[in-house]
């Protein structure tokens, strides 16, 4: 099992997934979120994908009964879509609507995310559904920023003991080959 | 007489040069930035080499400062992680760690859960043609049944099956057609000791084709307990079979060594691993019913 440190730190971590741009509440309208984009970055998929990783798990965190559908095809040239269903009759009921009414027509947006970073992918889909950002606390913040501090420090910390590990390593191995050399001559 | 000669020149080189170098006082004041952080280096030398003594448990860590999670909230985290991957391949996964010698007994055998995880398994059942063991395998849906004509394809080279057991009356035909050769190194050979040896086929091609194996690594269980579409409800229903499963086998080896539970984890195929409470909603939890839809 990953050790417990590392573990702990993932799990400190997963702020990310509860603030920043892409926490958001959707209306209760929408039904469904489709994508549709190479499996491949060629072409300007390079958002789409970056969109999926880092803003759709925080979508999907926030908003747990809308299903996120993703169909990833091999052209480059292909579509890069971003799909939203939203049911006809705009429902009054809370938002734990049974998720049993999967839309079945055709997309009521389709935005082409083509090119485009994952940034304004995620303008767009507030733009189209007027979702409700969700603020970050300054204590998140300062979280967040304690996170940033600490991850700088630590690839500052890791280049510092790779150096000595490769000098040691170096040294050794001069010390072996003058080693061989004198087992040699002798 | 040649000695006091022989001392006295470097008597004279003790003395201090008349031009000594300046030492670079200030350079010494400003230590590095690699000296500052990493100081570990300097230690005193150890008085005397303690032998340390290896560790004969695995190393265990207090769990009260770690961050913990009910059911539901590991498995809303979970499912955003998962977010638009294939949900027949994503699968959740239990880890369960215990407290115990590194030498005792592992903790192996295999369950039935209440949802079954995957339903693709390929069995090969070892019994007399035209046997009542034969008819139970099949009506339980084993792939293969039978006896010579499973001996002739294995010989030649065609293993298409994931699991094999064996009516305990054809262990001897088994044993006699010298297969241990083939079915040995794929793990896939018949024994008592594996409980792959049986009387009653029935049962076990049962267990088997809604089953799931486990054994104890390195102190961890470790073993997939849902598809990714399971509902909370059915995920408590799984976990609970399967730690009562684990239960029942510590309970089974408690007499020859004290094994204890120590930490369960909720992960699954792209997510980090959640250590649960044993809770399944918290105090915050969003109804579960929330998590019961499609992904």
């Amino acid at each position: 099992m990953v050790n417990i440190v590392k573990r702990m730190r993932v799990l400190r971590e997963l702020l990310w997934i509860r603030t920043g741009p892409g926490a958001l509440l959707l209306p209760n309208d929408v039904t469904k979120i489709g994508m549709e984009f190479s499996a491949r970055i060629e072409g300007g998929h390079r958002g789409a994908r970056k969109f999926w990783r880092e803003m759709l798990p925080k979508i999907k965190y926030r908003n747990p009964t809308i299903p996120i559908e993703i169909s990833r095809h091999k052209e480059p040239d292909g579509p890069s879509l971003l799909h939203i269903f939203t049911s006809t009759v705009p429902s009054t009921k809370p938002p734990t609507h049974l998720p049993t009414l999967t839309p079945s027509g055709p997309p009521t947006h389709s935005i082409d995310v083509k090119s485009l970073s994952e940034s304004a992918i995620l303008e767009k889909l507030i733009e189209a559904t007027g979702a409700k950002a969700i603020e970050t606390t300054p204590e998140q913040q300062q979280q967040m920023e304690e996170i940033k501090e600490f991850k700088e420090r630590s690839e500052k910390d890791r280049e510092m003991v790779r150096e000595k590990l490769m000098k040691e390593r170096r040294e050794q191995a001069l010390l072996k080959m003058a080693r061989g050399d004198a087992a040699a001559s002798s | 007489m040649a000695r006091p000669r022989h001392l006295l020149a470097p008597l004279s080189r003790i003395a201090p040069p008349s031009i000594s170098l300046p030492r670079p006082e200030t350079a010494r004041l400003a230590p590095s930035a690699f000296q500052s952080i990493r100081c570990a280096a300097t230690n005193s030398a150890p008085k005397e080499k303690k032998k340390k003594k290896a560790r004969n448990t695995y190393l265990n860590y207090d769990l009260r400062k770690a961050d913990q999670f009910a059911l539901v909230d590991a498995m809303q985290y979970i499912r955003a992680f998962e977010v638009g991957r294939n949900p027949s391949s994503s699968k959740y996964e239990m880890h369960v760690r215990f407290q115990c010698l590194k030498n005792s007994p592992v903790i192996r055998n295999r369950l039935r859960l209440p949802h079954p995880v995957k339903t693709d398994l390929r069995i090969c059942v070892i019994a007399a043609p035209g046997s009542k063991a034969e008819a139970e395998a099949r009506a339980e849906g084993a792939t293969l049944v039978g006896e010579e004509s499973i001996f002739q394809q294995i010989s030649e080279g065609t293993v298409e099956f994931d699991r094999c057991i064996c009516h305990i009356d054809s262990l001897q035909k088994l044993n006699k057609s010298g297969l241990a050769r083939k079915l040995g190194p794929k793990g896939l050979m018949p024994s008592t000791k594996m409980g792959t040896v049986v009387t009653n086929v029935g049962s076990t091609v049962r267990d088997m084709v809604g089953g799931s194996e486990y054994r104890e690594r390195a102190g961890v269980v470790r073993m997939a307990v849902g598809q990714l579409g399971f509902t909370p409800e059915e995920m408590q229903r799984n976990i609970k079979a399967f730690m009562d499963a684990i239960k029942k086998d510590m309970a089974r080896i408690s007499s020859r060594t004290v094994k204890e539970l120590h930490e369960v984890v909720l992960s699954s195929t792209n997510s980090p691993g959640f250590t649960l409470t044993g809770e399944f909603r918290g105090e915050h939890s969003i109804s579960p019913k929330e998590l019961s839809g499609p992904l």
